[in-house]
């Protein structure tokens, strides 16, 4: 009870600042009503009869009243740069960054585990380092610039797929092998650190003194406790992934949920924004109680 | 990101040397499918819901026509066979027979009078037209008469030639425009949109009874890339036909070394200056500003920031080439002059080089739009001229909404503005006309909506007066040309440059496209005739 209490109240705050920090940025939605130039010539009666109409010149109370109504009535209201309603703009785009997400994280899950793991159980090896250091590498690698180099080579060099867009599974390999690439270092990195913590404490230092063979104390002993922060980390990843492939829909021109955040922070569309931070939110907020959830499911300890 | 982008531009241009060169193809002069690169969403493609003006005004005169259309520096008939007029007053307009909408309803002079009245009542929206000049319009059988307030020989250019007619029988329900579907895009233009994606894009289809003829595309898909370098990569591909960016200068060489890739180049009226703020001393001295003027050197920034591809700024603001007309100044660069002014002024030098004016440092911020290459490093170049004669300036990058903030809040010169110095830049129809070009230097508000430097001169105003006083072209253009000297003389902002207009397309998707100075490629003139 008093984590569902926390949860709501985390809710309620994001919800406070999704409709604040749009309105806290310079500029404003006026923008989206004609060029500089056009709106230049406007008085200050007709810029204020424009914002009436379309709400966001109406004072903040009411405006926050409004938006809490149609969040609970699930309501998000309409944007501003084309009259859509935001629901249904979010509703086309999040399938798209599912897609491309849940792809993303499984690989980079799946790899970032699997090397992560050996990284830890070759630590004193040539390859073991190796590993870390690619890793390291990888982790610092900024996606924009990974994406480009990948549109370079594959796109336009080698010419063996598309540069742009989505819609079929060539679109989708050089988006998520970015994805995959910048991600990999990450997980490998926090899988190889747990997996060596696990690898040298107590109780696994006993079974090793016991005669356990080495295969079985890694499977038995070390990397089922060793994964139980990965798990934390991979339902956080997914939450935060949604907003964080904004870089990469944008390179590669996909139509997802970070793009239509992009583009809608830029045209200050205060609807819109509040739509996609809210669901962004819920996502984050969602992946986190699922962990808190499971958690204890994977390990008898935390039931206690 | 900025590092990043260094990194991949380093990387495009290496592996593009690398690369062996492509076999060419013919250039296509027709085609079925055109495919062009956009940078966002441009919303529904009505006058009223496009989201910029280039491109989106463009792509919406491919659907919507005009009464005119502007041709080189004049007009010729587009869906208005004609313009007659003895005062440059009443200006009646024999309109085109047996033109249809695209959903094949006849297009009447009641849509003419309807479209004019429905501006009147609707001013926003990117391709909205003020048309407050126009105090009648009446039909007429197939024409109609429109009567302005004043006389203005501009008028066909500058509201016929850019008002896109509107079909009463789909408009005249509409309340809400901005939130005008793509059911509400139909016109009588040589496209029709028949598919649209916010995220995706457009197809834009052939229309075949189009009245100018059948164009030569028949299918042009409009794709939203966001990323320059992922325009330029796709064009590389041929997976895109055109890209509407304009090329920067450092990139073109790559882009023209490919043998399916043409560059379509000519003049553009977009202009860059050096804004003061004329409301702020020691700015609201036009001996200051003349001082500061002439340690700038235009040539060297359009040499070195543009790589040559630009036309030097005239300091009485108008591109040579302009439909306005008017001798073009020569650069006021002149270092030691400047120094000498500043002398005069009793500007001495103070610590670390640094003159003092009127007991206060010469020392000033200079801001600049995060989002482009060319600015921040005109900005730099000026910064290093003006330490030359003993100004310092500090270089401030913001992004375009805090620059906006700051310079033009609300984009209403009532509001003020919170600026010592600041790079600036206005669009190319603001130098189509006269009229526009007045908007830019009025002291009045009403009447200078562009006036941000918070500029008032009465001999400026008078000139102003006079200009707007004139009856005929000729005389309108003998006023422009004092009004610039007036400009050069007072020097609101340094106009530093115009930058070329340069768009890469592939040759052997379409090579059709046809330059239009102020509009580029991207008009109805590249697809029919």
């Amino acid at each position: 009870m008093r984590r569902i209490l926390e949860y709501g109240a985390v809710v309620v705050i994001a919800l406070l600042l999704n409709f604040l920090l749009p309105r806290a940025l310079p500029g404003g939605p006026m923008k989206l009503f004609g060029s500089p130039e056009a709106l230049s010539r406007l008085t200050e009666a007709e810029r204020a009869q424009i914002a009436q109409q379309y709400g966001f010149g109406r004072p903040l109370p009411e405006q926050f009243a409004d938006y809490l109504t149609g969040v609970f009535t699930l309501d998000l209201g309409t944007s501003l740069s084309d009259g859509r309603p935001v629901a249904e703009a979010i509703g086309e785009a999040l399938p798209w960054t599912l897609l491309l997400v849940g792809t993303s994280i499984v690989i980079t899950c799946v790899l970032g585990v699997a090397l992560g793991v050996l990284g830890a159980l070759r630590r004193r090896r040539g390859g073991g380092a190796g590993l870390l250091g690619t890793a390291i590498v990888l982790d610092s690698l900024p996606a924009f610039w990974l994406g480009m180099l990948l549109i370079v080579v594959f796109g336009v060099q080698l010419n063996v797929l598309p540069t742009y867009g989505a819609g079929t599974l060539a679109h989708l390999v050089l988006p998520v092998t970015t994805l995959v690439v910048t991600g990999l270092g990450y997980f490998f990195l926090y899988t190889r650190s747990s997996m060596l913590t696990v690898l040298t404490s107590e109780p696994v230092q006993h079974a090793h003194a016991r005669g356990v063979p080495y295969g079985r104390l890694v499977r038995r002993h070390a990397l089922r406790p060793a994964l139980l922060p990965v798990h934390t980390i991979v339902l956080m990843e997914i939450g935060f992934l949604a907003g964080g492939s904004i870089v990469i829909e944008t390179v590669f021109a996909y139509p997802g949920l970070g793009r239509l955040t992009f583009g809608a922070i830029s045209a200050r569309d205060y609807p819109l924004m509040q739509g996609a931070f809210l669901v962004l939110t819920l996502m984050v907020v969602a992946m986190n109680a699922i962990a808190d959830a499971t958690y204890p499911l994977l390990d008898p300890r935390a039931r206690q | 990101m900025k590092y990043s982008a260094v990194l991949v531009f380093a990387l495009v241009a290496t592996l593009a040397a690398c690369s062996g060169a492509p076999a060419q193809r013919p250039a296509a002069q027709a085609a079925k499918t055109v495919t062009i690169a956009i940078s966002s969403d441009e919303g529904t493609l009505t006058p009223f819901t496009n989201e910029s003006g280039y491109p989106g005004d463009n792509l919406v005169k491919l659907i919507f026509d005009t009464l005119l259309v502007q041709k080189g520096e004049s007009v010729a008939p587009s869906l208005a066979t004609a313009v007659e007029t003895t005062d440059n007053k009443v200006f009646r307009l024999p309109l085109r027979t047996g033109v249809t909408w695209q959903d094949g309803r006849p297009f009447t002079a009641a849509d003419v009078v309807f479209s004019v009245e429905f501006y009147r009542e609707n001013l926003s929206g990117d391709s909205a037209i003020d048309v407050r000049p126009i105090r009648t319009v009446k039909a007429d059988g197939d024409a109609v008469t429109m009567t302005l307030a004043a006389p203005d020989p501009e008028f066909p250019l500058r509201i016929l030639s850019d008002m896109a007619m509107l079909p009463k029988h789909l408009w005249e329900s509409v309340t809400k425009v901005n939130e005008a579907g793509t059911d509400k895009a139909i016109g009588t233009g040589p496209f029709r949109l028949t598919a649209y994606d916010k995220e995706r894009g457009y197809t834009l289809t052939a229309n075949p009874g189009y009245f100018g003829g059948k164009p030569k595309v028949d299918t042009v898909k409009v794709n939203v890339i966001p990323q320059e370098t992922t325009q330029f990569a796709a064009l590389r591909t041929g997976e895109v036909s055109l890209s509407v960016r304009n090329v920067p200068p450092q990139q073109r060489a790559s882009l023209q070394s490919q043998p399916n890739i043409g560059i379509a180049e000519g003049t553009e009226f977009a202009s860059t200056m050096l804004q003061f703020n004329t409301t702020r001393p020691p700015f609201d001295r036009a001996e200051v500003r003349r001082a500061l003027a002439k340690a700038v050197d235009v040539r060297d920034l359009v040499k070195t920031a543009l790589l040559g591809q630009g036309t030097p700024g005239n300091p009485g603001f108008v591109h040579p080439e302009s439909p306005v007309g008017g001798p073009a100044l020569p650069p006021l660069f002149d270092v030691e002059a400047a120094k000498r002014e500043l002398d005069a002024l009793g500007a001495k030098p103070g610590p670390g080089g640094v003159r003092t004016l009127d007991g206060k440092p010469m020392s000033y911020e200079l801001l600049v739009q995060s989002t482009s290459t060319d600015r921040l490093r005109s900005a730099e170049l000026i910064r290093d001229m003006l330490k030359n004669v003993g100004v310092e300036i500090k270089v401030t990058s913001l992004d375009p909404d805090s620059l906006d903030t700051k310079v033009w809040p609300d984009y209403d010169v009532k509001k003020g503005r919170n600026y010592d110095l600041t790079m600036w830049g206005w669009s190319a129809p603001v130098m189509q006309t006269s009229s526009q070009i007045v908007s830019l230097f009025d002291s009045d508000p009403e009447d200078g909506n562009l006036n941000i430097g918070g500029f008032a001169d009465a001999g400026v105003d008078k000139a102003i007066d006079e200009l707007k006083a004139t009856t005929t072209p000729e005389k309108r253009a003998e006023a422009a040309a004092a009004l610039q000297q007036k400009i050069a003389e007072q020097l609101p902002f340094l106009t530093l440059y115009y930058r070329n207009g340069a768009y890469a397309y592939r040759k052997d998707a379409y090579a059709g496209w046809t330059w239009q100075n102020g509009l580029g490629v991207l008009h109805s003139g590249s697809f029919v005739g």
